[in-house]
């Protein structure tokens, strides 16, 4: 699903195809970046709604954003076994594990767990 | 590269890597990795309870390691305690004063790494302790004319704690330590210091004063380390853990506890790191002065070069830091497109949270040490630039 991001060498090209990525699609509107929807626990504040059986996020960092929106749209496409078995190895999986560093992967821990109570 | 490069071996094997996240740890001076494996391969065993010939090179050594420190700081070796780091030595002082006193009320810098505030918002939660918040100048120094305004009409039964940084993580400034201490002696006030970003920077007088924590990963040493200075006055205090080696004599319905720090360092403590103290301090002592004129020649690079209207610096430090506001774009972002470059920062709360959320959501800081030289500077600051640049123009493109 990411294969052109996995193809990229340079880390800058690689950052700046994540930013693409996040502004790519439908975001998360400023009205609803409210506590409500806030996925705690990350460094940068993220947001996360469903919209009937669609997950829609927002972060204020354009990487994080990036980041958050390709987890958010694998999650979306994926049946519902593959949603239930979704955590942190899955993004190994995918190719997504190099990017995150420690302190990321608690952030997106967060956020899958936030993807399955919403689910 | 900087007269100082050549002693650290992390530069000749990552020459790529500009490393300015100094103050959060710095590289390790090359004797300390040398003295660790050295430890390991050839002296291996515990201190302070083995008559053979390996225990007895290891107690001679930590007892030069204490030896060296205490020449250093002036301070007695019975006042030095070996721990794990500034948390561990902080969060003891808080216990040892909630051991003594059941009621006081702590002043706490509103600079404060969380490692500092965090023990003693605790006491005031758990215990009948209030915590005060002493408040920043528009300097970036701690307030004291308040504190001394404050301790004047306080009630004279009230015992008095003053805990605070002796240098900011964020701010960078030295605060005033001496008048601190005239303050605390005045009111019979405990002090606590958090010198973590002072000791090994600037010459400092830390004498006369309760509790002063620092940890070794933050000037050139080993991790995993550091040392806690107790007054004398609490030399005789119950030990915040007990165990092997803090006693003298036990029996099932008494003890007798070590006189001076040895009451205190219960348990093995980290030797292959202890070993590495005297030449660490050794280095430390005969660079000082080279390293402060060093440190101070680049801060004043820094403010000077500084594109202050695209990075408003929170405060002018007078140590190896500065903390910067971007006027666009998450700091996080930052982080990873300077990480990409081989810039290496720290971004976002820096661990002191209240102070730094009074300044958005997180701050940029660049730290340096004695091998950062001005070439690296200028290529964070460009490179800071350049995602400026390329940050805003995504924030126009959404726009």
């Amino acid at each position: 699903m990411f294969r052109e991001l996995l193809d990229l060498d340079d880390a800058t090209d690689k950052y700046e195809w994540i930013i693409d990525y996040g502004e790519r699609g439908i975001s998360l509107d400023q009205g609803h970046c409210v506590d409500a929807n806030l996925v705690r626990g990350c460094q940068s504040p993220l947001w996360l709604a469903r919209y009937e059986n669609t997950f829609v996020c927002h972060a204020d960092s354009m990487i994080v954003n990036g980041i958050a929106k390709m987890i958010v749209d694998y999650y979306n496409q994926a049946d519902e076994g593959s949603r239930q078995y979704f955590d942190l190895v899955t993004l190994t999986a995918i190719g997504l594990a190099p990017l995150l560093s420690m302190g990321r992967q608690n952030g997106v821990a967060n956020l899958i767990r936030r993807l399955k109570e919403l689910t | 590269m900087t007269p100082f490069s050549n002693c650290f071996p992390f530069f000749a094997r990552n020459p790529k890597i500009n490393y300015l996240d100094n103050a959060a740890t710095t590289q390790v001076l090359y004797t300390v990795p040398e003295d660790r494996y050295q430890f390991e391969i050839n002296h291996r065993a515990n201190a302070h309870r083995s008559g053979h010939r390996l225990g007895t090179w290891v107690d001679t050594q930590y007892h030069s390691a204490k030896q060296c420190i205490a020449e250093w700081l002036s301070v007695s070796e019975d006042q030095i305690v070996f721990n794990s780091g500034t948390t561990q030595g902080l969060n003891d002082s808080a216990e040892f004063i909630n051991n003594r006193y059941q009621q006081t009320v702590i002043y706490v810098g509103a600079d404060s790494h969380h490692s500092l505030f965090l023990p003693f918002y605790r006491l005031s939660k758990n215990s009948g302790h209030t915590v005060k918040t002493i408040d920043i100048t528009a300097e970036g120094l701690l307030d004291l004319d308040w504190l001394e305004q404050e301790l004047g009409s306080i009630d004279k039964k009230v015992q008095i704690v003053i805990a605070v940084s002796a240098v900011s993580n964020v701010l960078g400034k030295i605060n005033n330590l001496e008048r601190i201490k005239s303050m605390a002696y005045e009111h019979s006030a405990v002090t606590v210091i958090d010198a973590s970003q002072l000791i090994g920077k600037r010459p400092a007088d830390i004498t006369g004063f309760d509790f002063v924590a620092f940890s070794w990963h933050k000037i050139y040493g080993p991790m995993g380390l550091g040392c806690l200075i107790v007054g004398l006055d609490w030399l005789k205090t119950e030990p915040a853990r007990p165990g092997g080696g803090s006693i003298i004599h036990v029996s099932y319905n008494q003890v007798e506890w070590q006189t001076g720090a040895g009451r205190f360092e219960s348990g093995t403590q980290n030797l292959s790191a202890i070993v590495t103290i005297p030449k660490l301090v050794g280095w430390i002592r005969q660079n000082e002065k080279e390293i402060e004129k060093h440190d101070v020649a680049l801060a004043r690079y820094v403010a000077s070069h500084c594109p202050s209207d695209m990075f408003r610096p929170i405060s002018y430090s007078d140590t190896g830091l500065i903390s910067l506001q971007p006027s666009t774009g998450a700091v996080e972002d930052y982080a990873y497109l300077l990480d990409a470059k081989n810039i290496m920062v720290r971004t976002g709360k820096l661990c002191a949270e209240p102070l730094v959320s009074r300044h958005g959501s997180g701050l940029i800081r660049l730290s340096w040490a004695c091998y950062t030289d001005k070439r690296d500077i200028t290529q964070a600051l460009d490179t800071l630039i350049e995602i400026y640049e390329k940050l805003r123009r995504n924030v126009s493109r959404a726009a």
